[in-house]
């Protein structure tokens, strides 16, 4: 029971905090969407090769999106030392990870299923597609936020180089980039769609199963050294 | 009981704490002095189990805290040299969540009158961001009463506090050890804590 009460206790602080600093999360999303303007810009107005490029376009500004996010998943907590205090309130590192994935999920991913019908719009994408895009993101972007969370906790350990967090991202997310984006050029054969969801569905329950393992022992290791 | 058992810690192969041993019985308070880099800070740190030693055991209640860290975790506050209040929450939003997370009893009105007593009702519904280094730091010291633990481990509770609120702490201190509680802390200063034994260790270099 008070395990229980520690839990929601640290879910609705980090639901707060995230509240609190609502123009930060705000920027993150005007990014994005600046970032479309700006492709589509750079591209043209050519309407077919949007159209075919247009989901790629998507997945790599959410990634670079999430890359400016890394910073709020453990470095506050682990500057000012509430990751110890939460700890001592009998929270194991692997459930604490697991809280804040599910409060940046919450404040920095599902935003997006608001936000990506105005980039399909920006893009000139088919409409149709949307609900597709719509069921790959809600698949890749668990997985994207258990990578951020094992990159945030890596950058706990390396003080010194920030951009080392989004690397890590990057090159982990390759295969969600791979089949969340290859997922609309196969949306003809239902077949082929269901195979494709499952490597996906795969693939997010290979990191929620390690994430949340790798993020706790990163944070035990990085406040054994501070 | 706290036992402290033969602690030997190094790091980057400079050791820090070498055969420390000190026992904590009900009512006890340990002062820790000694200078700037010499390990105090680690030797807490190793005692609420946040670092690992190289060598050595310590007890709570006859029990090793490796087997039983939770449990051990359920009887120690943490004081900490930095204010764990987060600057996005208010005076008063802090202090509900400590209140969740350690499942205190604590009453609200209870929590109004410990802020009257430090001063700091009027800045129940500020953001932390907006006070004053020592008003944080009075804030932190309010966990003591929040967590309702037994072990208190305070690394430099006075910094930063004004007269009236370090007489405040050591009437707290006093009292809690009036009441079966244990202190270990450490301090520069040496405040005066009546009809206490207080053992002075000094962590040599």
């Amino acid at each position: 029971m008070s395990s229980l009460n520690s839990i929601l206790g640290v879910f609705l602080r980090e639901l707060k905090i995230h509240y609190r600093s609502f123009f930060n999360i705000l920027s993150i999303f005007l990014f994005f969407i600046l970032s479309i303007i700006i492709f589509v810009f750079a591209i043209g107005s050519n309407k077919e090769l949007l159209n075919q490029i247009g989901v790629g376009i998507i997945w790599t500004i959410i990634l670079l999106s999430n890359t400016l996010s890394i910073k709020k998943f453990f470095q506050n907590d682990f500057d000012d030392n509430s990751l110890i205090i939460i700890h001592m309130s009998g929270l194991s590192y692997e459930i604490i990870a697991l809280i804040k994935m599910l409060a940046i999920w919450i404040f920095l991913q599902a935003p997006f299923f608001i936000i990506l019908p105005i980039a399909f719009l920006l893009l000139e994408m088919q409409f149709d597609n949307l609900k597709i895009v719509y069921l790959s993101f809600l698949i890749g972007s668990v997985i994207i936020t258990c990578i951020s969370a094992i990159s945030g906790s890596m950058n706990l350990l390396n003080k010194r180089n920030f951009s080392m967090g989004g690397l890590i991202i990057m090159i982990l997310s390759i295969p969600v980039i791979i089949f969340g984006v290859n997922i609309i050029n196969v949306s003809s054969n239902i077949e082929i769609i269901k195979a494709q969801i499952n490597i996906l569905l795969g693939i997010m329950f290979f990191f929620l199963a390690i994430s949340p393992w790798a993020s706790g022992l990163c944070i035990k290791i990085s406040l054994q050294n501070k | 009981m706290l036992l402290v058992n033969n602690i030997y810690f190094s790091r980057q192969s400079k050791t820090i704490l070498k055969d420390i041993n000190l026992s904590l019985p009900p009512k006890g308070i340990i002062h820790l002095t000694g200078n700037n880099g010499v390990g105090k800070t680690t030797l807490l740190k190793i005692i609420c189990k946040i670092l690992n030693p190289d060598e050595g055991d310590i007890f709570w209640n006859g029990k090793n805290i490796k087997k039983n860290h939770y449990d051990f975790c359920k009887n120690i506050t943490f004081i900490m040299d930095k204010n764990t209040s987060n600057e996005n929450l208010t005076v008063y939003e802090n202090i509900i969540f400590w209140k969740n997370i350690f499942s205190s009893q604590i009453k609200i009105n209870e929590i109004d009158s410990i802020l009257k007593v430090l001063g700091l009702l009027q800045y129940r519904n500020t953001s932390t961001i907006h006070l004053s280094f020592g008003e944080i730091k009075k804030l932190e010291l309010i966990r003591l009463i929040i967590e309702q633990k037994k072990l208190w481990v305070l690394d430099e509770p006075f910094v930063g506090l004004d007269l009236k609120s370090v007489e405040i702490i050591l009437q707290t201190i006093t009292n809690h050890l009036d009441l079966n509680g244990m202190v270990i802390f450490t301090s520069h200063t040496l405040p005066t804590i009546p009809n206490i034994n207080t053992l002075n260790l000094e962590i040599n270099e």
